[in-house]
């Protein structure tokens, strides 16, 4: 199991957030000390704007000391940042799954949903795995939890639309005229947000021109977006070029009415026009919308959508709350399944180990006259002989952890009996080192589990 | 060759079926962002080829040729209908239109089924006119029956964006409002000669009728009502910058005029069509 111990913004103030940052180049040397820690087997960090949030697993693997761990990352945190200790959270086993899953997947993000998320946290699985601070545990972990958050993703609407009012009005640009290249955009005026709307539609590839009251304003508004600037006189003959309007000016007054739109319309040839409204009060007439072609959004049109998205959002949140509670509800059974491991890992060393002496001693002498691919098959044999030997044992060991009813055998029962049958105690060796750390895959961990290699004999302990 | 016929004309059903269902999931799913599913568009590229290897092998079989029947000639409206989709959809990003043409291709494959075989040269006149007229009305059916879907596509998402209403749901699964206007319009340029040479050689046909009865005359001038629909909404267009949801509305009304002299055939030829 892990811990998660973090700040994010509904624990922290910026004030405190800004304190822990920590900076991508020194990110893998962080890591690496952390896993040093004698608590701390396996670690990453998980950093963005709004949380900084350290995940990590014990020494031990899944039978480690989470309060040690937890209690290890929080000592850490607060070394490298003085003082933060008191706003760090703290989650622990199950409940520190469920929240990696709920943050991965969005749930616990200051926009709901936002996508961005999913995008970090692989990055810092990334990282750590490349720092080296990734063993068995997190290995199985996280790519659960990015399963489970592109789930909640693709069955839940939680993603869905834009959020922000520059981006629902990009994103209805787009439901017009598709790829905004070679499509003209006019900002009449300026404001932040018209210059936010104005950016994206650059980005889109559409060309920007700027008509201001004051040239010298319009031309510092064109240079900032990559435009170019125009009087106020050409107003009337860029409504003509353009395909998308932005208005955002400070008059009392229509700027654009009926009349000018109607004008401009018979010069398009009835060519699709899109009004963005951003100003209070209007700047566009609201009955340019009489006309075929011509479409307006105003301020509170625009907002409504973002409501409307952060509606639907909320909604589908409590369908993504139930996929991140199957989700963990299945780590916790795999999770319980992983504690047979350490025995079925001892078992199989032991036998292998012996097996393995045994064919060596007779290829020394008796059978020292075999060429190398006969010695290969009998080494090959044996490691068959060993996985069909296991075979039920594994099964019924990993059942025994499932399996919490006093009908059968326990896990620490059979373990025992295992353990004393086989006489484990004589040959304990602690390994769960991040250097032993096992592959990624389940089929690979399953293989490196049956190889007879050398590698595998090492033997993990349970606390 | 029955069987291969047969089994590609089942398999074609059922390949639009499925491929007609994953459009629609595709126009329901709900992350509008997510990228799209390959499966539905090449399902339809499959059911395009087992609807051509029925055509063709049926044809065969009944010693008929694909454009000499209105049997085969409705089929193959359909598969000029899909082709001309498949290629036209990544450059005008016309995905959800897939949604309406599977559906009409799997309408007119097993529509088909139910009009007679019998050739229309048993009427008297050109055998060879008649093929031509056939040809180049399939050909002008399938480009005008996706101008059609286009147009409607064009009619939903304006109303959509017009109304305001349900934006923040359905965004960006439906084709942008150009793209579905220059589609409609470059369909119906190609799609035009093509319907001027059917209801040429539609109207020689008429006149060499002894007695062509009210339904031929009526069927004819459904036919002259689609021509004139259309080429106003080309000429508009070109003088006066007729586009958008009014050329979208005279496209449909063009369309509609078509299917109903197609269903006028249809009932004249009544039921008993055979795989």
């Amino acid at each position: 199991m892990i811990v998660v111990v973090g700040l994010s913004h509904r624990t922290a103030p910026i004030g405190v957030r800004e304190k822990l940052v920590l900076d991508a180049a020194g990110l893998p040397d962080f890591l690496r000390a952390l896993v040093q820690r004698p608590e701390l087997g396996e670690a990453l960090l998980v950093s963005t704007c709004n949380r900084v949030e350290l995940v990590a697993a014990g020494r031990s693997g899944f039978d480690s000391d989470l309060e040690q761990v937890a209690k290890a990352c929080v000592e850490a945190l607060d070394v490298h940042s003085p003082g933060i200790a008191p706003h760090l959270y703290r989650h622990v086993g199950g409940a520190a799954v469920r929240h990696l899953f709920r943050v991965a997947a969005s749930l616990d993000s200051m926009v709901l949903g936002e996508p961005q998320i999913l995008g970090q946290v692989k990055e810092a699985y990334e990282l750590a795995r490349k720092a080296g601070t990734v063993g068995s545990v997190l290995h199985r972990t996280l790519p659960r939890a990015i399963r489970a958050a592109k789930r909640v993703r693709t069955e839940t609407a939680i993603g869905s639309g834009q959020v922000s009012v520059p981006s629902v009005a990009v994103d209805l640009t787009r439901e017009i005229f598709g790829d905004l290249s070679g499509h003209t955009a006019l900002l009449v005026g300026s404001g932040e947000m018209a210059e936010a709307v104005a950016r994206l539609l650059k980005v889109g590839g559409a060309k920007v021109v700027v008509v201001g009251r004051t040239l010298s304003r319009a031309e510092d508004l064109a240079n900032a977006v990559g435009g170019s600037a125009l009087p106020w006189s050409a107003l009337q003959q860029s409504l003509v070029d353009a395909d998308v309007v932005v208005t955002s000016t400070s008059a009392p007054h229509f700027v654009v009415d009926y009349e000018m739109v109607s004008a401009a319309r018979r010069a398009r040839r009835g060519k699709n026009q899109f009004f963005i409204d951003l100003a209070v009060p209007r700047d566009v007439e609201p009955r340019i919308e009489t006309l075929d072609g011509e479409f307006l959004y105003n301020i509170d049109d625009l907002s409504k959508v973002v409501s409307d998205t952060l509606s639907t959002r909320t909604r589908e949140a409590a369908s993504a709350e139930a996929i991140i509670g199957r989700a963990a509800e299945g780590y916790d059974r795999w999770a319980d399944a992983e504690q047979a491991t350490p025995t079925i890992v001892q078992l199989r060393a032991r036998l292998s180990s012996a097996l393995e002496e045994e064919l060596s001693r007779s290829l020394r002498g008796k059978l020292k006259h075999l060429p190398e691919a006969d010695r290969a098959a009998l080494s090959k044999m044996l490691e068959s002989a060993v996985n069909r030997l296991l075979h039920q044992p594994t099964i019924r060991l990993r059942q025994a952890a499932l399996d919490r009813t006093q009908d059968s055998l326990s896990l620490e029962q059979l373990s025992a009996a295992v353990s004393e049958l086989f006489a484990f105690d004589a040959e304990l060796e602690a390994v769960s080192s991040p250097e032993n750390a096992l592959p990624e895959s389940d089929t690979a961990v399953e293989n490196s589990r049956l190889s007879l290699a050398p590698k595998a004999r090492v033997v993990a302990s349970r606390s | 060759m029955a069987d291969i016929a047969t089994i590609a004309f089942y398999f074609g059903v059922i390949t639009y079926s499925v491929a007609a269902t994953l459009f629609f999931m595709e126009l329901l799913r709900k992350d509008g962002d997510g990228a799209r599913s390959p499966w539905a568009p090449r399902l339809l590229a499959l059911g395009g080829v087992l609807h051509a290897t029925h055509v063709l092998t049926a044809s065969l079989l009944s010693h008929v040729c694909p454009i000499d029947s209105l049997h085969f000639a409705l089929s193959f409206s359909a598969l000029i209908a899909v082709g001309a989709y498949l290629a036209l959809r990544e450059r005008l990003r016309l995905s959800a239109l897939g949604a309406f043409i599977a559906p009409i291709a799997l309408t007119f494959l097993v529509g088909a089924q139910f009009v007679g075989q019998s050739s229309e040269a048993a009427l008297g006149v050109s055998r060879t006119l008649l093929m031509f007229h056939i040809a180049a009305n399939v050909l002008g059916i399938g480009l005008f029956l996706i101008a059609g879907a286009a147009g409607s596509v064009y009619l939903l998402q304006e109303h959509r964006l017009r109304t305001k209403k349900r934006v923040a749901h359905r965004g960006s699964r439906l084709p942008p409002l150009d793209s579905l206007d220059t589609t409609t319009h470059r369909l119906l340029l190609a799609g035009f000669p093509l319907l001027t040479f059917g209801v040429v050689t539609g109207a020689v046909f008429s006149r060499q009728l002894t007695n062509p009865g009210g339904a031929e005359s009526l069927r004819s001038l459904l036919g002259y009502a689609t021509w004139i629909l259309l080429a106003a909404v080309l000429v508009l267009r070109k003088t006066a910058g007729f586009s958008g949801r009014k050329a979208a509305y005279g496209t449909i009304a063009g369309v509609v005029c078509m299917l109903l002299v197609l269903l006028m055939y249809v009932v004249r030829s009544g039921g008993g069509g055979n795989l």
